[in-house]
């Protein structure tokens, strides 16, 4: 009996110790952005879900050079996938109006 | 087919309308009208498809840039029916295209008899402007956020 009261203080002792720091391993990355991203408003999630989502990207993929000697064929073809990605994405907007869709992010080449 | 330009009308009032029109095959590639060309004729897509676009200076070239794109069913060419009657972008066919070309004038004529089928087809007229207007006031806030973020990221961290 002595030994099981033993085992289950050192088990409490233990996870109370592991509790401790695992929150003082995760706070510092944690607290400090979350003051700085209070001021965003989040609009209604329902908008989202209900518009096609299959043109947007949360991915930010690093930027193309835009002065690079691309030939002109593929910078036209670049700027009408652009046009065509932005008309889709103002499209999604439009028929369902949020602060969300009218800033979501294409996959488009051009300002990605 | 189904034009939305003539949504609402019943049959006999669409074949009546189309009967003002004439029938135009636009070869793969060929030009249907130019920017600032007199649009005296509204199209309705029958088959294939229209470019519109509009000239950028690319690298010392001028480029047609594609702004829309209509498929059968659809209007191009609502600058005939509003002043000052010039077409405001260009209008090129991809692929061999077929539309229904109606004169504004005749149009005007038939719409002094038929108030009620003017009504809606202003109407339907009145959406497609709308929504295309709703479209290019978010494109360009979109631009215009975009413009700012950049122009805030050269001039570095703020103070």
């Amino acid at each position: 009996m002595e030994m099981l009261l033993m085992g289950l203080c050192i088990s409490v002792f233990g996870f109370g110790v592991a509790a401790l720091a695992f929150g003082a391993a995760t706070r510092s990355e944690s607290s400090a952005p979350q003051l700085e991203a209070q001021p965003e408003i989040r609009p209604a999630v329902a908008a989202r879900a209900a518009a096609p989502a299959r043109f947007f990207s949360d991915r930010v993929v690093p930027a193309v050079p835009f002065h690079s000697q691309v030939p002109i064929e593929v910078l036209l073809h670049q700027i009408e996938n652009h046009v065509r990605l932005e008309e889709a994405a103002a499209q999604s907007f439009v028929d369902f109006p949020s602060l969300d869709l009218l800033h979501c992010k294409t996959t488009s080449s051009l300002v990605n | 087919m189904e034009h939305e330009l003539l949504n609402g009308l019943s049959a006999p009032e669409v074949d009546q309308i189309l009967g003002l029109g004439t029938r135009i095959t636009v070869p793969s590639g060929g030009s249907l009208f130019r920017l600032g060309d007199p649009a005296d004729r509204i199209f309705l897509t029958v088959r294939g498809r229209i470019r519109l676009t509009l000239p950028m200076q690319l690298r010392g070239r001028e480029e047609e840039i594609l702004i829309e794109e209509k498929s059968p069913g659809q209007t191009v060419g609502w600058s005939a029916l509003i002043p000052p009657h010039r077409f405001t972008l260009s209008a090129r066919a991809p692929l061999e295209t077929e539309v229904i070309a109606l004169p504004r004038e005749a149009l005007r004529a038939y719409f002094e008899t038929s108030p009620a089928i003017a009504y809606k087809i202003s109407l339907n007229l009145a959406i497609l402007v709308g929504h295309r207007l709703q479209l290019v006031q978010a494109m360009w806030l979109r631009e215009m956020r975009r413009t700012i973020e950049l122009r805030s990221a050269a001039a570095g961290p703020a103070r």
